[in-house]
């Protein structure tokens, strides 16, 4: 099944005819190859090089290249900023990279409709910037906001910090144009928000991490833009003190918050290394919870924190510190913001777990992973979202073991974590998507729901050329 | 021991937004913020407060009312009580407009030492410190990175200067101007966030301060905005292509041989 052709030089010379621009197509020229052959998944190991990579600007440029390469039998591989977690965008059977950055447009920002239409190439961060000119507001916000492109945030639905208050990216897509494998173009969704009208094919794309087909336009929703934000840093005693507080947080207050984030005690030694930075009370606790409020004006804002202020500190929080304004919460989320910047300073390849389990059983969870610690002697700093319940282990590799023993080792060890949330009523991934490195994961803690789906995959792309290899 | 601390509001935001035609910052209340030099101020301030009994700290700002968040601000992160100098006159005051004006509240109050930002983020002159001190007729000392001893009548700090630092003692009072490097400001707690909601800021008038007239706000500043603009930068590039590294070192020494930046 997976026996693919190769890329030609008939074949390159047909593409080149399609994009009509050569320095728009990589090809025989291995230094540049190599920028589009890895993810930010863990190490070189995962690596594999793509034969030609093309940088199409137009729909029909896609269209016509994922025909040939249907008629081909060339395997597709989409990518957008290579910033994935989970190996979707590494070519592991060689083929074409189809790379999305040259398709970078705001086609649209519609204020009539709140609606803004854009390219998959357009950076995440760009696009909030230049919403929030307008006073409008971009909910979806991955921690990796300011390289991710937005293509790739609604390939792997992905979350990010505001997700208790917004849901994932996928709650704010309204639209899709996607290329099909056949290179068929349809739409799915547009400028509206409602939609009965037969099967939600939208929300099949979301999340299929290039699998069945390639995005060339995107509908986002947009909001009014929140007036005033407050960050709260919150130390507690240990990560069970902390997790207890996050339902009270809501029921006591009764104002949702638009992020919880945790920090563990492990993670807070190497991001304070890392940023030369220290947290109040950093030696005494174990845990701390950075909590968003978002609110119209500054009287509400006050109100809010100092409800929420007094109901921690009632449920055992060490002390309250509060950022209202721009320098203080920049303080408050560097730590947060550069938690896997500071592990790479340590370990270049660390790869990050994605596991997410029903908020209350987080404690339950960290404590399985302080086992698993223990057992390998392999350190494990945990951040995540105490919101959703959505956390990252992410195993650092000792520095006796080699990187070949250390990719077996640690996808052992993120297995383990992972199979034990989808035991918790979790599931394996809760934001990275599965790519090539979790679909055995996948299989094993979704068996009947991984057969239904491979069963679509083989109906939208009977010849298996669309991003193959990932998800099964 | 009394300390005062200046403070300013300044827009929080990287991206300032300058009116061409009238060469004045476009403000907006809700993007305002302490500005972030004079945090190091403030919490040297109240480290100092921390370690020695019977001090008493005042945050003193010059600007429109809503400079009282950033006065309270200060209140949050440990500053006793806050003076807030606001009147249409005192509007469009530059540097020397705004010192003189701050000297006139502070000349014969009792204080041992005064800090200050060494600038602010929004008008980057770093001027209105030391010339509070020279209207005060005290010593100043600018970019202070460290305080290393307080007696009743001395200070000894250091402070950085180009290439290394410097080791300077004084006598009180005296104003300082400091340096990021000098502390990590602290974060407030939520007890003291809402003592300072609930304090009451000093707000003195012109009525009250009685400064002359042609010293105060626009007529007392001397310095003219001629003209604002956005810097254009333009840059020609030129592309040479070349098949081998080592014709593109030649190309390159080639060029810089004739820029006349190698012989």
């Amino acid at each position: 099944m997976n026996e693919y052709n190769k890329v030609t030089p008939k074949i390159v010379e047909e593409i080149k005819k399609i994009v009509k621009n050569e320095n728009l197509i990589i090809y025989q020229d291995e230094e540049n190859l190599k920028s589009y052959s890895n993810d930010e998944s863990g190490g070189e190991y995962y690596a594999h090089m793509p034969d030609l990579v093309v940088k199409p600007e137009t729909k029909e440029q896609i269209s016509e290249i994922v025909k040939l390469c249907n008629e081909e039998h060339i395997p597709i591989t989409p990518r957008g900023a290579g910033s994935g977690l989970a190996g979707a965008n590494i070519p592991i059977y060689g083929g074409i990279v189809i790379s999305l950055e040259r398709m970078n447009n705001i086609i649209e920002i519609d204020t009539k409709n709140l609606v803004a239409v854009v390219e998959p190439g357009v950076v995440t961060n760009d696009l909030c910037r230049i919403v929030s000119e307008k006073g409008l507001y971009y909910a979806g916000y991955p921690m990796s906001v300011e390289t991710s492109f937005i293509g790739g945030n609604v390939a792997t639905n992905a979350g990010g910090s505001k997700v208790i208050k917004y849901g994932n990216t996928g709650h704010h897509i309204l639209g899709l144009e996607v290329v099909m494998p056949d290179g068929e173009i349809i739409e799915c969704g547009g400028k509206r928000r409602k939609d009965s009208s037969g099967y939600n094919l939208l929300h099949l794309f979301i999340g299929s991490e290039g699998t069945l087909g390639i995005f060339t336009k995107i509908y986002v929703n947009l909001i009014p833009q929140p007036g005033k934000v407050v960050d709260l840093l919150v130390p507690f005693k240990n990560i069970e003190k902390a997790i207890e507080n996050v339902a009270p947080l809501m029921t006591e207050t009764k104002v949702l918050p638009s992020a919880i984030e945790f920090i563990d005690k492990e993670s807070i030694e190497y991001t304070s290394k890392y940023t030369g930075m220290k947290l109040p009370y950093q030696d005494e606790v174990e845990s701390y919870l950075i909590i968003q409020y978002e609110g119209n004006n500054i009287r509400e804002i006050e109100d809010i924190y100092e409800k929420s202020g007094v109901t921690l500190q009632k449920n055992g929080a060490k002390d309250v510190f509060i950022a209202d304004n721009r320098t203080n919460s920049e303080k408050i989320w560097r730590m947060r913001r550069n938690w896997l910047e500071s592990l790479k300073a340590i370990d270049p390849y660390v790869p990050t777990g994605d596991v997410v389990v029903p908020t209350s059983k987080i404690p339950e969870i960290m404590a399985y992973i302080n086992e698993v610690s223990k057992e390998y002697k392999v350190d494990i700093p945990v951040a995540g979202h105490a919101g959703d319940g959505n956390l990252h282990p992410a195993p650092l590799k000792p520095s006796k073991v080699s990187p070949e023993e250390w990719k077996e080792l640690s996808e052992e060890i993120l297995g383990k974590i992972a199979i034990k949330a989808a035991e918790m009523g979790g599931a394996i991934s809760g934001e990275h998507g599965i790519g090539f490195i979790k679909k055995e994961l996948l299989k094993q803690t979704k068996e009947k729901e991984y057969a239904r789906m491979k069963e679509i995959k083989k109906i939208l792309d009977p010849n298996n050329i669309m991003n193959p290899g990932k998800l099964f | 021991m009394n300390i005062a601390v200046l403070v300013k509001q300044v827009p929080s935001t990287d991206n300032v937004k300058i009116d061409e035609n009238t060469g004045t910052m476009i403000r907006s209340e809700l993007e305002s913020e302490m500005n972030p030099l004079d945090m190091y101020a403030v919490e040297e301030a109240v480290r100092i407060k921390e370690r020695s009994s019977n001090t008493k700290i005042t945050v003193i700002s010059m600007g429109p009312l809503s400079a009282e968040y950033a006065i309270k601000e200060a209140i949050s992160m440990g500053c006793d009580e806050g003076v807030l100098l606001t009147d249409r006159k005192y509007a469009g005051a530059d540097t020397l407009a705004t010192a003189y004006t701050l000297t006139q509240f502070l000349k014969g109050k009792e204080l041992d030492l005064i800090f200050a930002g060494e600038r602010a983020t929004d008008g980057e002159t770093g001027q209105v410190g030391p010339m509070v001190a020279t209207l005060l007729e005290i010593p100043v000392l600018t970019y202070v990175n460290k305080i290393i001893e307080i007696t009743k009548d001395d200070i000894t700090v250091q402070r950085a200067i180009e290439g290394g630092n410097e080791i300077i003692r004084t006598t009180l009072p005296v104003l300082i101007t400091v340096v990021k490097e000098i502390n990590e400001p602290r974060l407030p707690n939520l007890e003291n966030k809402l003592r300072a909601k609930k304090s009451k800021i000093d707000i003195i008038t012109n009525e009250d301060l009685k400064v002359e007239e042609d010293k105060i706000g626009l007529k007392g500043s001397p310095t003219r905005v001629v003209k604002v603009f956005y810097p254009k930068i333009s840059r020609q590039g030129e592309k040479i292509a070349v098949k081998t590294p080592q014709e593109a070192v030649a190309k390159i020494n080639d060029f810089i041989k004739e820029k006349g930046v190698i012989s």
